[in-house]
């Protein structure tokens, strides 16, 4: 039985989208073998508004819940030829499109973060915007330069360094060996991981 | 023998679509080269796609789509594109590994592999977000130093086999670490071992010399 719905007389189709697979999977196939424009926009009918209320609870946006429902319907006109009946059914076929759509969207909305941030449209998003220095010296410094780095270091704070992080004594016993105040280790070792710190930042 | 998978859990929140883009990346990375957990993805995401339509609105109001309908059909249809997709190949020193076919199309986004100590390399790929992803690849009897975890570390194994001290690791395996887990991952086979793994905070380095990098360990895993 084809009952479906057009544009025009916009009702409500209530029905589950599995009392309508094989009718979906028809449409689908007509849509792959003739470009019939009548069965993808019963497609539509069915499945656009059931998409954009999907769209705006994932992404609480409606402009990127439109655009969501806009990419989906695209690949299923597009790509009505690459579903296979057997394989599952056209809710499911339609909701993956959907699902790796949102992953697209959602990884390109991180990427754009600040051009969103200047738009103000998602300020919490800001507030996690990676400092773009940190970034820079990710990207260029290796651990072999931090070793190099540290063999810079002045000989004093250079060996509580050692004695602490990689022999792996306590600051009180690396007091007790080098006989210096515990305040003179805890400054050296301070000093010494500003100094490295300082170091990585202006290294190029 | 892939022997340790994503739990029942985590491959529902994917299906759904819930799931962060990084963390849906690996598990779907993972799926590519397991059977038993892509058959599962199939089975929640027929549930979760049954569910989802039937709760949502039903009725198309023309005033939010506009002509939308009309300007999809307009679309030129290139059959052409969707024949099988290929994997990519990725390159280091000589040696080339496939990639899982979700990673495919990150491979344009992968930096150059930059050398650490302890005979492990470092390709970053960019994910945009806070979360890092990294290609890493272990050279025979090389490692990370032993570590636990600020935040969590998601790792699938590309190519090879390691050890952690916790467990030994073969191709398509998928581990979850993080605070509640100290480890040190290394390599004794021959060909080396390539993961991918994402983390969302520093890496905790808890023996030795690598404690010394700790205070700068967000510069090379986070």
């Amino acid at each position: 039985m084809l009952i479906g719905i057009t544009l025009e007389n916009n009702k409500p189709d209530v029905r589950k989208p599995k009392d309508c697979a094989a009718e979906m999977a028809a449409h689908l196939d007509t849509v792959a073998k003739e470009r019939c424009k009548a069965s993808f926009a019963k497609i539509f009918g069915y499945f656009a508004p059931r998409l954009r209320s999907y769209a705006l609870k994932q992404m609480g946006n409606e402009a990127i819940a439109m655009e969501l429902v806009q990419d989906t319907m695209s690949n299923v006109w597009q790509k009505a030829h690459l579903f296979n009946a057997e394989k599952g059914s056209p809710s499911t076929w339609i909701f993956t499109i959907a699902r790796n759509i949102r992953f697209d969207m959602l990884r390109k909305l991180q990427n754009r973060k600040e051009d969103i941030c200047s738009d103000d449209m998602w300020p919490v998003l800001c507030e996690q915007t990676a400092d773009p220095k940190e970034k820079s010296l990710e990207e260029k410094v290796t651990l072999q330069q931090v070793g190099e780095l540290f063999n810079s270091l002045p000989d004093k704070q250079k060996a509580v360094i050692e004695a602490i992080y990689i022999e792996g004594k306590s600051q009180q016993e690396v007091a007790d060996e080098l006989n210096i105040p515990l305040g003179t280790v805890k400054s050296r070792t301070r000093l010494a991981l500003q100094r490295l710190k300082d170091m990585l930042e202006t290294h190029d | 023998m892939i022997n340790f998978h994503p739990s029942n859990q985590q491959l529902d929140i994917f299906s759904n679509g819930l799931m962060a883009p990084a963390e849906s990346l690996i598990i779907s990375a993972h799926c590519d080269m397991c059977a038993q957990c892509a058959e599962k993805v199939a089975l929640y995401t027929e549930a979760h796609s049954e569910t989802v339509f039937d709760e949502s609105s039903q009725k198309l109001d023309p005033s939010l789509f506009g002509n939308m309908l009309s300007q999809i059909m307009t679309q030129e249809i290139d059959k052409g594109i969707d024949s099988e997709p290929t994997n990519s190949v990725l390159e280091l020193d000589g040696r080339k590994f496939t990639l899982p076919r979700s990673l495919n199309r990150f491979s344009e986004s992968i930096g150059n592999w930059s050398h650490l100590v302890g005979k492990i390399w470092q390709a970053p790929v960019n994910m945009g977000g806070d979360v890092v992803a990294n290609f890493i690849f272990m050279e025979k009897g090389g490692g990370v130093p032993e570590h636990t975890h600020r935040g969590t570390e998601m790792t699938l194994v590309v190519n090879g086999e390691f050890s952690d001290g916790l467990a030994d690791y073969d191709s398509g395996d998928f581990m979850v670490m993080d605070g509640k887990n100290i480890h040190t991952p290394l390599t004794k086979s021959d060909e080396g071992c390539l993961v991918f793994s994402i983390i969302d905070a520093p890496l905790h380095f808890t023996s030795g010399w690598a404690r010394l990098i700790n205070p700068f360990s967000h510069l090379f895993f986070k």
